[in-house]
């Protein structure tokens, strides 16, 4: 019945016109993000954050939130039409969606992708509405001891399913632990590693290091190939809509698409990249043809397309009921809701259900908009795709700086963001993912609390942590995901 | 020397200092009552056991440093032409470094002077309206009171 009543008011806050067009807005930029190459949403939505600090909180998370699951749209489109994945989540629909485009098949291929994305992001969007609640009921039980091993335990997720060395992702998570230190101590009011500078008092901004990290890192990265930037791509021919038979072969794939990608996306650090590489093996492996994976067959389009949006909805119930991040975009949201002055967490459904139930609301409505939004727009995404690089990127980097900028008017946060840029660019050099470093220091001064807060609670007896059934199961479970990869090989999924 | 032994390296020395601090500085106070130097304390000696791991590894690594080519021409103007941004922005004024920017940058584009120059004249007002008056944001308005 709560369900029910919060359902209503998420309708009435999310129809009133200024969120409609903020929703409408928001997946629109999103699939601007999505199509366009070397501009992700995580870089997006952070140099978005700060144009969003004069409307008001839920407008603002309703558009937010719809660059993220807009930017999954829009992803598939260049993927298939210049096999360039548009968005790291499309890398897999190259595969087979780019092979049906140079077929001549490039409609179906877009119209599969689009209302496979629609039907896996409502059906996460439903299991989100149903789900989030119960477990909030849940973790209104945590206590201190309950959140230090639920964070562990996510912490351990994210360089569990980290794609490259997991030394390296655990190198990542605790650099990124260590920069969430940053700043005044909570508890002691002391300041650590500032070296004096005044930008580092508050600690290391999340949004400047998120953009250096996702954004300007990402340029220098494109640098490389500005020369060879004439993407050939093949132009739809014909309708975009599948006919009877590429729906009877793509219908188990989204079904399947939205179960896994769902799952997924709840688990931190796995999100919607995982998810549509282990949709695209999965069907691979259910297939009956699996030769023709990589020749166009629709099942690789459908199912990880259908993946990776429902993930972007999955991904949700972390941050909405928990206050924890699963994913990089979560991070920024985070944030968004902490400057506009909401605590996230199991309170926030109770405190600001407008909110809560808002957001999701306009996610369906989103959803809705982004099946109009791309098929009869198709043309003027690809007419996008011919803007030459060389001209596009400065346009990034000056949003970047201004974005980092106005977030509280200090050219310090500025300097952060270039010094994470280098970093980030480094980081890829040396193969090492970005994700983790960015949960890691978002997770840390929460994490450094709870245990802290834990062991006052215990008089500094450890025990706490696996006297109690909770955290105990928390604690079980991040232990048997280090064990694991010394008896197994690890994800599969990386090697499609 | 490959590129992981550099890198565990580079880590190991941010361990050994990120412990020390939080040594002696910070204070690691008790297990009953954890000071603020305990977190780092710990994240930095498990940092410096990764670090190590890494470093043992990266003795069969045959990924050396240098390998791959690095447009350091393109990679310097585009870095300098970010710091530059960030350094005269509160002194030249928005509309100024935005200009000096865009024209630095098209650079890549090739485009003709013409088009060079006018395209930055344009791009600059837009993006001063885009922000200024449609977003709100404040945007520095230093020499010139422009």
């Amino acid at each position: 019945m709560e369900i029910v009543q919060g359902i209503v008011i998420g309708f009435q806050v999310a129809f009133q016109p200024i969120n409609l067009l903020y929703c409408f807005l928001g997946v629109f930029i999103g699939t601007l993000v999505g199509v366009l190459p070397g501009l992700g949403p995580a870089a997006a939505i952070a140099l978005l954050l700060p144009s969003t600090f004069a409307l008001s909180p839920v407008a603002s998370i309703i558009m937010l939130a719809g660059i993220y699951y807009g930017a999954m749209y829009g992803g598939s489109t260049t993927s298939i039409l210049v096999n360039i994945p548009g968005e790291a989540a499309s890398v897999v629909t190259c595969l087979d969606g780019h092979a049906m485009a140079r077929q001549g098949r490039a409609g179906p291929a877009l119209g599969i992708a689009a209302f496979g994305s629609f039907i896996a992001g409502t059906f996460s969007i439903v299991a989100l509405t149903l789900l989030a609640p119960l477990l909030v009921k849940v973790t209104l039980s945590f206590g201190p001891p309950e959140y230090f091993a639920l964070m562990v335990l996510g912490t351990t997720l994210v360089t569990y399913f980290t794609q490259g060395s997991m030394v390296k992702a655990i190198i990542m998570a605790l650099v990124g632990v260590l920069l969430g230190s940053v700043g005044v101590d909570s508890i002691s009011g002391r300041y650590r590693f500032t070296f004096g500078i005044q930008t580092l008092m508050d600690g290391v901004g999340l949004v400047p290091v998120i953009m250096g990290l996702f954004g300007i890192s990402e340029v220098l990265l494109n640098l490389e190939r500005l020369a060879s930037q004439h993407a050939v791509y093949a132009a739809p021919t014909g309708g975009l809509l599948p006919n009877r038979e590429d729906w009877r072969r793509s219908a188990i794939p989204i079904v399947r698409g939205s179960l896994l990608g769902f799952f997924l996306g709840i688990l931190p650090g796995a999100g919607a990249i995982i998810a549509s590489l282990a949709a695209y093996a999965t069907e691979k492996r259910f297939s009956k043809h699996p030769e023709q994976f990589g020749q166009g067959a629709i099942e690789g389009v459908a199912g990880p397309e259908a993946a990776n949006n429902a993930a972007a909805g999955g991904a949700f119930i972390p941050l909405l009921t928990l206050g924890i991040p699963a994913n990089p975009v979560m991070a920024i949201l985070l944030g968004a809701l902490m400057i506009h002055g909401l605590q996230p967490g199991p309170l926030l459904m109770q405190r600001a259900p407008d909110l809560f139930w808002g957001t999701i609301a306009s996610m369906y409505i989103g959803n809705a908009m982004l099946l109009v939004l791309n098929l009869p727009l198709i043309g003027i995404w690809t007419r996008l795709l011919r803007v030459p690089y060389a001209l596009l990127f400065p346009f990034i980097l000056l949003f970047c700086l201004i974005g980092s900028y106005s977030v509280s008017n200090n050219v310090g946060d500025g300097i952060v963001m270039w010094v994470f840029g280098v970093v980030g660019y480094l980081l890829r050099k040396f193969d090492y993912e970005a994700a983790p470093l960015i949960l890691a220091m978002v997770i840390g001064p929460m994490m450094e609390e709870a245990l802290r807060q834990s062991l006052i609670l215990s008089a500094g007896n450890f025990a706490i942590f696996v006297e109690r059934p909770i955290s105990a199961g928390f604690i079980l479970a991040a232990a048997l995901l280090f064990v694991l990869p010394l008896f197994t090989r690890r994800s599969d999924v990386a090697k499609v | 020397m490959s590129k992981d032994l550099a890198s565990a390296l580079f880590w190991l020395a941010i361990a050994v200092f990120v412990s020390f601090e939080g040594f002696t500085k910070l204070k690691l106070g008790t297990l009953r009552q954890p000071g603020p130097g305990f977190f780092p304390f710990w994240g930095g000696l498990l940092l410096g056991a990764c670090a190590l791991i890494l470093l043992l590894r990266s003795l069969k690594s045959r990924e050396w440093l240098g390998s791959g080519a690095i447009p350091w021409p393109a990679l310097i103007l585009v870095l300098g032409a970010l710091l530059g941004y960030l350094l005269f922005l509160e002194t030249l004024g928005f509309v100024i470094v935005t200009f000096l920017f865009l024209l630095a940058l098209f650079c890549f584009a090739e485009i003709g002077w013409i088009k060079h120059v006018a395209w930055s004249v344009i791009a600059t007002s837009l993006v001063y309206a885009l922000f200024k008056f449609w977003l709100k944001v404040q945007l520095p308005s230093g020499l010139f009171g422009i």
